[in-house]
């Protein structure tokens, strides 16, 4: 039975997957050989993963690899161009853009990561506990996940911020929330395929706990479209964050943050400071696009109905 | 010899007259033509004087007449407007107003001081469901009377030199009793005023239109065929509007960065005006936290502030410019360059008041600094540029200020809920500024005193200042109560914010005043050809 | 089958409840009202305390909270969705003035966005991992990358410098001026639909390659037909389910880029109301608009799955 699932950016299809037990020599034998494949076959996405390493790099070392302090007001600075002593010019405060960049890809690291981890972390959990559990947990989780699925990802997001205030913490929980549900959604329908093949019924007959079966046998199963799911939220997760900040409900200055770097007044000096509106820009585009080639090719590469035919 | 004489002085004189500059003529106005205006946003509603912000005071402006208003071409002058003349007794308790005769609502119906009188009572003492937001201005009216159709009488608790300016306030429209007497709540959805223009049609969101009013009582007014509001919520949208030419005037104010785009576009055909500072930006002082209950920590705080350099930084991004004290630095209430200096944090020398702010902070047991928040409204100009300048400042001794920033909604209610320790707390007059006015703030028991200081010399002061019928008296006691409240840094002054207004060249008889909120009937403004 | 249609229709009732009875508990939570709001004015001053307790009991704001949820569901079920707090009107009419504008982007963003997905999708799809493929999939995720307000923000400093263009001060409808409507609409709607573009080709990609693996097509391959005959007989109704899939996965998606473009381009459209309704804590407006977009999101994803049932006979439910 084919069971399709339809989310945003991505289609998975799921059928009867081998059952994959986690356990010993599992990297040895199956991490890093597909790994290697993977850089082979799939060059897009290698390259999606190599933009992926630098930005991480240039995040964890921002300290050593910045040259000025992001937040020194300079007034006779202001609005200087690109030079050699600002490669990428200074803003409306005179501080230095390359500087402010290098640690926005910190904030925007940090925020998109640990709230599409979350968000999706928590939408399998409950995807494979309302699976597995069925009956009434699952209606009731189902239509939760309904409502919250009814509102528009950057809506909700708003609303969230609105209720919590403009903070780090705050932002990140208002991205996690809306992936929840749309996460529940996919693995949910994954874990229901796997919960009625046979070597499961075979488990439980014997006597295995939830929570034993669960975590040896559906999970390892539903890791193809968790991590799916994982990837592509992470470059929507660090775009949803720059349109927070953007419409002036994300991170708050003088937090460099690449959607607060283009917010409002940017288009007003735009005209006259170019470079003000355009490097931030061009530093999302450019973590957005990493993160989605590497998360599309991995998808090719996890779902086997879509490998290349051979 | 004489026929010489004469000869010469004739030469002398036809030379004369052929050099003198021809006097020019005078520019008549012409009638006719629609001004277009940029509006920040839809009114809340039609009733002013239910309301509080300028996106009710500019498009209604045209619609009404007031009992007397501030001279348009004469700033800070009160001239009468339906009132012909007034006259003040001797202990300054009874104001008696003669109104004009011949003045009709937009409706044919005649205005008589009934109208005036029921316009007031609504100001001064609402009936239930009616807001008055601006009613401790008028605490000293004690009754209106109206003795005869086109006299009115003000009776005073007290003597107060701010009454007739509060009067003069551009939100205290006449309506029509009529109406008030039908529906309380009339004219939050319906206009009939005496003003020069009507209005002709509404749509929410978009356009504001108002026509002529061809029985306009004064004479010969208004030149202008009719108005139309543009509603255009962006800032950088209503400036584009203006250099397309779309729009002739944006009435409240732009920033500079706009201004100077507008202007490098269309030269000429554009006018700026940067009228006088209106509103003072600074930080309040939640003084029941610690460690803001020291003197000595919150003089730190405003010595660590260059000024000066603050006004070089924000003043070309958001017109923040002036460094003043607690009155507009233009004003008669002022204080001087000298008494200025002497507070804490506004002399010249900068490196002397940093260390004076770091041997305050170790005195008072903080030689590292300490952590903090900075409350603010989550607006970009100027409010979230000036928090990035202070925060910055602050740094300087050790103290680490969040930034936190709060929708206009949660801020309002933070203020009122005192849930800050220092919060950006600006204020300002749509008027002249006068001492009621402002210092009612720089009280123990202000209603906008948000930190709630207490201070009684304060108190004494403003409360002798509100009957002080002598200005240089007045004057004097206005500045002691300056010293007094910045001497204890019961709340740090920031910068003074000024307008910036662009207006089309073709636009006449209109100089911009330092409120938005003034000058808006626009009865005598005319546009030249183009 | 019947039986299924009425059964998902009964079930979105609970779900918009749901929906309304979570914005509406959000909305009190969420500190300051559009008291406050209306009262505190331009630049913060003035706000008496009992005036404000006032307003507040004009607005019913004062009533308890279950008292307000309920009286506004009742109003719901007489299609009265209440006036609105900011500005007095009713909610309806607030919501009227802004329909064309955000539906007609919406619809022509749509359409640009499908009909550029279909035949890029496809194309990339048959020719898997080969250089269209890569093109395609390069172009596509790049477009996805960029930020909705970055592409506003540099098209109107473009179109200001050199075009001196400014945003409309008035909506003009379709069926008054067309081409002051298009002049309008055009760049917001590229804008939207060029992203979604993105968005739609992937999947398009992605279901037409699901399709191509069914074992029917493969059957077909086998026998040695023509390729082309292949996808044309063979997958072209099953095509349809990635279409069919694509508009409406992506309305919700679709929605939110609305917000952020609307803004960008400062057009008095729905997606802009919604924030300003949000900032002003106008409760009455944000319910219904919220309670609007689920029933659409809602209603469009139960015309996809019954579509789907329909166009894909194998595919059973529960």
């Amino acid at each position: 039975m084919a069971n399709v699932m339809h989310e945003g950016q991505i289609a998975v299809t799921t059928r009867q997957l081998k059952d994959v037990p986690l356990g010993k020599g599992w990297a040895s034998t199956y991490a890093w050989p597909a790994i290697r494949r993977f850089i082979v076959t799939k060059p897009l996405g290698t390259i999606g993963g190599v933009i992926i390493l630098l930005m991480a790099l240039t995040a964890l070392f921002a300290d050593t690899l910045a040259p000025y302090d992001p937040y020194e007001i300079n007034q006779s600075l202001q609005f200087a161009p690109p030079s050699l002593q600002h490669w990428l010019g200074t803003d409306e405060f005179g501080r230095d853009m390359l500087t402010r960049l290098i640690y926005g890809a910190r904030i925007a690291l940090f925020i998109g990561l640990t709230a599409a981890f979350v968000g999706s972390t928590i939408g399998a959990i409950l995807g494979v506990v309302s699976a597995y559990l069925g009956g009434k947990v699952d209606l009731i989780m189902q239509r939760i996940m309904d409502v919250l699925l009814a509102f528009p990802l950057l809506i909700l997001a708003l609303a969230i911020v609105s209720v919590l205030g403009r903070s780090i913490p705050n932002v990140v929980l208002a991205i996690a929330i809306p992936i929840i549900p749309r996460t529940t959604r996919i693995v949910r329908s994954s874990a229901l395929s796997i919960k009625e093949n046979m070597f499961v019924e075979a488990a439980r007959a014997v006597g295995g706990q939830h929570l034993r079966v669960m975590g040896r046998h559906i999970l390892p199963n539903v890791m193809a479209p968790y991590l799916i799911m994982l990837t592509a939220q992470f470059g929507n997760a660090i775009l949803v964050e720059a349109s927070l900040s953007f419409l002036g409900l994300g991170t708050a200055e003088p937090t460099p943050s690449w959607g607060l770097m283009l917010s409002g007044s940017a288009a007003s000096y735009a005209e006259k400071a170019p470079w003000v509106a355009i490097f931030p820009g061009l530093a999302i585009t450019l973590a957005v696009f990493g993160f989605n080639l590497f998360g599309d090719s991995l998808r090719d590469a996890l779902d086997p109905k879509l490998r290349h035919r051979t | 010899m004489l026929k010489l004489g004469m000869a010469l002085l004739s030469f002398v004189m036809l030379i004369g007259l052929w050099a003198a500059p021809a006097t020019p003529a005078e520019e008549q106005p012409r009638r006719g033509g629609i001004l277009q205006v940029a509006l920040a946003g839809d009114p809340p509603s039609l009733d002013m004087h239910q309301e509080q912000t300028f996106m009710v005071a500019i498009p209604l402006g045209p619609v009404y007449n007031n009992l007397i208003m501030f001279d348009p071409h004469n700033y800070p002058q009160i001239v009468g407007d339906l009132a012909k003349s007034w006259t003040v007794s001797d202990d300054y308790l009874t104001y008696t107003f003669t109104l004009h005769d011949g003045v009709k609502f937009h409706d044919g119906s005649e205005l008589t001081s009934a109208d005036v009188k029921a316009s007031w009572d609504r100001i001064v003492s609402p009936p239930e469901g009616v807001i008055s937001p601006r009613r401790t201005n008028y605490q000293m009216i004690k009754s209106i009377e109206a003795p005869d159709r086109h006299t009115v009488v003000f009776r005073l608790h007290y003597p107060s030199p701010s009454f007739l300016s509060s009067v003069a306030h551009p939100a205290n429209f006449i309506f029509a009793k009529k109406y008030l007497d039908q529906d309380p709540q009339y004219y939050k959805a319906h206009t009939v005023g005496t003003g020069p223009f009507k209005l002709k049609n509404y749509v929410r969101g978009s356009l504001i239109e108002l026509e002529r009013n061809p029985d306009y009582w004064k004479e010969g007014l208004p030149y202008l065929d009719g108005i139309k509001y543009f509603i255009i919520k962006d800032t950088s949208a209503r400036a584009k509007a203006i250099r397309s030419g779309r729009v002739d005037v944006e009435f409240r104010g732009l920033p500079p960065t706009e201004a100077e785009a507008i202007v490098k576009q269309l030269g000429d055909k554009v006018t700026v005006a940067y009228p006088k500072a209106i509103s003072n930006w600074g930080v309040a002082i939640n003084v029941d936290k610690k460690p803001f209950d020291d003197e000595r920590v919150r003089k730190a705080l405003s010595l660590a502030i260059d000024r000066y350099d603050m006004a070089k930084t924000l003043g070309p991004l958001t017109s923040l410019e002036t460094v003043g004290g607690l009155m507009h630095p233009d004003s008669q209430w002022a204080l001087s360059s000298e008494e200025l200096q002497q507070l804490p944090g506004f002399s010249k020398d900068h490196a002397v008041n940093l260390r004076e702010a770091k041997r305050l902070m170790a005195d008072a047991g903080y030689p590292n600094g300490f952590k903090t928040v900075l409350t603010n409204r989550n607006v970009k100009l100027p409010y979230i540029d000036l928090g990035v300048y202070l925060i910055s400042a602050w740094k300087k001794i050790g103290v680490e200020a969040e930034h936190k920033l709060e929708e206009s909604a949660t801020w309002s209610q933070t203020r009122v809920s005192r849930d800050f320790e220092l919060l950006v707390d600006p204020y300002g007059s749509a008027t002249v500024g006068d001492p009621d006015e402002m210092l009612d703030k720089f009280t123990s028991n202000g209603q906008e005193n948000w930190g709630r200081f207490k201070e009684p010399m304060a108190d004494a002061l403003y409360e002798r200042q509100s009957r002080e019928m002598n200005e240089q008296q007045r004057i004097q006691l206005v500045k002691e109560q300056q010293k007094v409240i910045l001497g204890k840094m019961w709340w740090i002054p920031g910068l003074w914010w000024t307008r910036v207004e662009v207006r089309s060249a073709r636009m006449r008889n209109y100089e911009p005043q330092p409120s938005h909120w003034m000058n808006r009937r626009l009865e005598d403004v005319w546009l030249a050809e183009k | 089958m019947w039986q299924y249609i009425v059964k998902r229709i009964l079930l979105m009732i609970p779900t918009l409840i749901g929906a309304a009875l979570v914005v509406f508990l959000l909305m009190q939570v969420v500190p300051g009202d559009v008291a406050l709001l209306i009262l505190g004015s331009d630049q913060g001053g003035d706000v008496n305390i009992a005036e404000l307790e006032r307003l507040r009991a004009k607005l019913g704001l004062d009533r308890p909270i279950y008292e307000q949820f309920l009286s506004w569901l009742w109003g719901i079920v007489r299609f009265d969705f209440g006036t609105s707090l900011w500005s007095g009107a009713p909610v309806t009419e607030e919501l009227w003035i802004r329909l064309p504008l955000t539906v007609e982007i919406a619809i022509f963003a749509t359409l640009i966005s499908t009909l550029i997905a279909i035949p890029l999708g496809t194309l990339a799809a048959i020719r898997q991992d080969t250089w269209i493929d890569y093109i395609v999939r390069v172009v596509s995720i790049g477009g996805l990358g960029i930020p909705a307000f970055w592409t506003g923000i540099l098209v109107i400093l473009f179109l200001v410098i050199y075009f001196e263009w400014s945003p409309p001060l008035v909506f003009v409808p379709l069926w008054e001026d067309p081409w002051e409507n298009f002049k309008q609409l055009v760049w917001p709607i590229v804008t939207v639909g060029y992203r979604n573009a993105a968005v739609s080709t992937r999947m398009m990609r992605s279901t037409v390659l699901e399709v191509m693996r069914e074992d029917y097509v493969r059957t077909a391959w086998a026998k040695g037909l023509q390729e082309r005959a292949v996808v044309a007989k063979h997958t072209l109704k099953n095509a349809m389910l990635p279409v069919v899939t694509i508009i409406g996965a992506e309305f919700a998606f679709l929605m939110g880029g609305l917000v952020v473009t609307e803004t960008v381009f400062t057009l008095n459209g729905l997606g802009s109301f919604v924030v300003d309704a949000i900032l002003h804590r106008d409760l009455p407006v944000i319910q219904t608009l919220i309670l609007l977009t689920a029933f659409v999101i809602v209603f469009v994803n139960l015309v996809v799955d019954l579509l789907y049932a329909w166009l894909d006979p194998r595919i059973s439910y529960r």
